[in-house]
């Protein structure tokens, strides 16, 4: 049992009303790399912030590096042992620089006043560990690349010696190329005899890094073992706790007329010179680097940001979208890519989400633009029914719900009025596999209906998986398009690299 | 990536600065053109003089602004300030020991914002509302609902008027030269000192700064606290001007202040700007009311002009920052 640095036994934990965890353990040892398992809602998160003492355990034995842990465990003392976090949602003062973030709360003084000339020579120390050479320590934080503040975060926690590092979904928000960059630090990290808990929904990218799998779920330790003791199926009906099928249930529907077509569209610096169609019974997805310019296309296209020329027609008929709500009126409607700030009000209750965008519907024939409470509730139980939500009161707050509903609530949103094309971009981030499933069954049923569906996904396997076409674009160019039935990853990647004239950056290796 | 060496104009929060000192020169030129006697040696002198309490809240505001907070109970404050002083001095108080009681009063006022918005969570909005109108409340109560009569003078209180208002080093006014020392400090403390980049990243991400063990109470309350001091240094400077305490002393001073620390380029939202901007902030201010006055502008017409210029200055910045940066998502 020695060679363990961190054991935590019968970890109990209740929330009012709620039995998060509940004899849940995990073993780490070090110099390896955990990949903790398990649906949203499984406990993972909970799991960690009790070992990082953010949260306080009920009950249960909690030992790292051979000290058993008696009474509360609390941030500091974590810190002090060698726990470091680092958090999905990244945690960096975006106006400091990467030196002063990564000193924060223990900035290095002489005579009272900041020795920032010490404090960017530890950085560039530390980071030069991490074998990163070329990042400016007197740069903001928030000029740079989300990779890139993943780094800086990294290479905060060295800062504080950490020997065990947790990584909470570190891969959702990266591009490839970033992953990769990522993933040769953290065998770094292993190389330096740090031990790592990995969490992640990408299941396709553990067989790079992960050693060992600890499998939770409903708050309860299921298994754990070697990785490669595990078959992919095997590590997916642990999570949720029956068969998985089909991961990707694509449906295939005869290709009808042409819905949407985007003729020449230029948008800020990021779009140019766009043209696609969309047609009725297909899911058209779009693939590229992150920074490629989907998102701002998408974006234009929906009024969102102005665009600078181009045409959009819908049904053959021109469009003079100039902002969303221009084109939630003719029929063009966009899940966005973060469903926390763009795609729900969250301190407002389901109800008021859902019916928001189409109160014109819910106010119709009132003179005094009177809420209509029949129509309302109507949409509303349709949404629930037809999506499943599951949800206990529709007049709680959308922030109660997990990713998943969260995202099915946004579609609801748009279900509730015959809208004839539907974007979503990025529909899965930070989703587990069931609810993913549930997802792409909405997309299959729409496109079974008519609708014209495009999809924007950073996940390869995603996108190939569930798309009828694929438009690549890369630097804000349609730079390829492919038929994912007979297209493969590394056919995918040389369109998302085509940078023009400049040569493509070296050559990246991919999680497949 | 780009060169290790930075061009001195693309240091963050540098250009908004450099816009708001372009902004206080051409001012100047298009009132020395309107009016000669703009530039005449007496007029800068008590132009720089006056420019002063809107340096002081300015100062004080731009700290808290920094946070991430606000602070409403500024201009309450400096009336408290120079209530206070000028009662205890007229009912024969020791000067010195009239001011010392004076700046307790004042500074238990910012600790109190402090615990409110630091400690117990009140949205700063409300939370200094409701110390703004208690010091008001305060102001009024201590001479019984009346401004106070002349200090008087003689020893202690000569003294007084002349360190804060009337006397003079060369071309300098003391008054003056208190403010750009407590300006310094100030700078110093923000630009050299953790306490300073502490203000920073609550104001720029205060979860973040709690997880780095950044104390936030501490933080919020040392913030708040300087920009008492500061109100009740302004409330010193207007009542040595006046020779006596008035009920009305600094009304509305909390959004000149707001005004100097934005038009200096200090955002609002927290997390960024530099103190250095405060002084080009102030100082247009005092310029417009200054020149429009020396222009014979009407008082009515003043304040409708200034209120335009005010928004036009931020609005400039705001659309020079779009160009430069490119308007895509900015952290907010």
């Amino acid at each position: 049992m020695s060679d363990y640095v961190v054991t935590m036994e019968h970890i109990t934990k209740t929330f009012p009303g709620v039995k998060a965890l509940d004899d849940v353990q995990l073993h780490l040892k070090a110099g390896r790399v955990m990949a903790l398992l398990g649906e949203n809602g499984a406990g993972k998160s909970t799991l960690m912030k009790i070992l990082s003492g953010v949260y306080t355990r009920d009950s249960g034995d909690i030992t790292i590096f051979g000290k058993k842990i008696e009474g509360d465990l609390n941030t500091k003392q974590a810190q002090a042992l060698g726990v470091a976090i680092i958090h999905q949602e990244l945690n960096m003062c975006q106006h400091l620089t990467v030196a002063a973030n990564m000193f924060l709360g223990r900035e290095l003084t002489k005579g009272g006043r900041l020795d920032n000339a010490e404090m960017n020579r530890q950085a560039i120390e530390q980071l030069a560990k991490l074998g990163i050479h070329d990042l400016d320590p007197d740069e903001a934080v928030g000029n740079l690349t989300v990779g890139r503040q993943q780094m800086v975060e990294i290479a905060k926690a060295l800062l504080i010696n950490a020997k065990v590092l947790v990584m909470d979904e570190p891969s959702s928000s990266l591009s490839n190329a970033e992953i990769t960059e990522m993933f040769r630090i953290v065998r770094e990290l292993k190389a330096m005899g740090t031990a790592i808990v990995y969490i992640s929904h990408r299941l396709q990218e553990l067989h790079h890094i992960v050693d060992d799998v600890t499998i939770m779920r409903d708050g309860k330790y299921i298994t754990e073992g070697e990785f490669n003791s595990f078959t992919m199926d095997q590590i997916i009906a642990n999570m949720v706790g029956h068969e998985v099928k089909n991961q990707f249930p694509r449906e295939t529907v005869a290709k009808g007329k042409k819905i949407l077509e985007v003729k020449h569209l230029n948008a800020g610096k990021l779009v140019k010179d766009v043209s696609f169609d969309v047609y009725e019974g297909e899911v058209l997805g779009f693939s590229g680097l992150v920074g490629a310019g989907r998102t701002e296309t998408m974006r234009a296209i929906f009024g969102a940001d102005p665009k600078t020329s181009g045409e959009i027609l819908l049904d053959g008929k021109p469009l003079n979208i100039h902002n969303p709500g221009a084109a939630i009126r003719q029929g063009i409607v966009l899940a966005p890519e973060d469903r926390k700030k763009e795609g729900l009000c969250t301190k407002l209750s389901i109800r008021d989400n859902i019916a928001l965008p189409n109160l014109d519907i819910i106010t119709l024939g009132s003179k005094t633009g009177k809420i209509n409470k029949k129509v309302e509730n109507e949409m509303i139980e349709k949404g629930k029914s037809s999506l499943t939500i599951k949800m206990a009161d529709a007049e709680d707050q959308a922030a109660s719900l997990s990713g998943g509903n969260q995202q099915k609530v946004v579609v609801a949103k748009w279900l509730a009025r015959q809208s004839r094309v539907i974007i979503f971009d990025e529909p899965t981030r930070g989703i587990d596999v069931a609810a993913k499933v549930e997802i792409y069954d909405i997309i299959n049923e729409l496109k079974k209906q008519g609708v014209g569906v495009v999809i924007v996904s950073s996940e390869l396997p995603e996108v190939m998986g569930i798309s009828d076409r694929i438009i690549v674009m890369c630097n804000g160019k349609i730079t390829g398009e492919v038929d994912p039935r007979n297209t493969t990853e590394e056919e995918i990647m040389t369109y998302a690299t085509q940078f023009g004239d400049h040569a493509a950056p070296a050559s990246l290796s991919l999680a497949s | 990536m780009e060169n290790r060496k930075r061009g001195f104009l693309s240091k963050p929060g540098v250009a908004s600065v450099v816009t708001a000192f372009v902004g206080v020169i051409v001012l100047m030129v298009i009132f020395w053109m309107m009016n000669p006697n703009f530039v005449r040696q007496n007029n800068l002198m008590s132009l720089a003089r006056s420019i002063c309490p809107y340096l002081l809240v300015g100062i004080g505001q731009g700290i808290v602004c920094i946070t991430g907070n606000i602070d409403l109970s500024i201009g309450s404050v400096l009336g408290m300030s120079a209530m206070i002083s000028a009662t205890l001095i007229c009912n024969g108080m020791n000067v010195i020991l009239a001011i010392l009681i004076d700046l307790v009063a004042c500074l238990f006022v910012g600790y109190a914002n402090g615990v409110l918005v630091g400690k117990f969570k009140l949205p700063p909005f409300i939370g200094t509302l409701g110390t703004m109108t208690i010091c008001r409340g305060i102001a009024q109560l201590v001479n019984n609902n009346y401004n106070t009569g002349d200090i008087g003078m003689g020893g202690l209180k000569d003294l007084f008027r002349d360190t804060f208002y009337y006397g003079r080093i060369g071309y300098l006014y003391y008054g003056v030269i208190i403010c750009l020392i407590i300006w310094a400090i100030f700078y110093y403390v923000m630009s050299y000192t953790a306490t300073g980049r502490h203000i920073y990243a609550i104001g720029s991400n205060v979860d973040a700064a709690r997880l780095s063990g950044v104390d936030v109470f501490k933080t919020t309350t040392v913030a708040y606290t300087i920009s008492a001091f500061c109100s009740f240094m302004a409330g010193l400077i207007t009542m040595a001007a006046a020779g006596m305490g008035s009920m009305q002393a600094g009304m509305s001073y909390e959004m000149y202040g707001v005004a100097a620390a934005v038009i200096g380029g200090i955002s609002t939202l927290g997390g960024s700007g530099l103190l250095v901007g405060v002084i080009a902030g102030a100082s247009v201010w005092a310029i417009l009311q200054n020149g429009l006055t020396l222009a014979n502008v009407p008082v009515a017409m003043r304040n409708i002009i200034i209120g335009f210029i005010v928004v036009a200055c931020v609005l400039f910045d705001i659309m020079r920052r779009n160009g430069v940066i490119g308007a895509k998502k900015k952290a907010a």
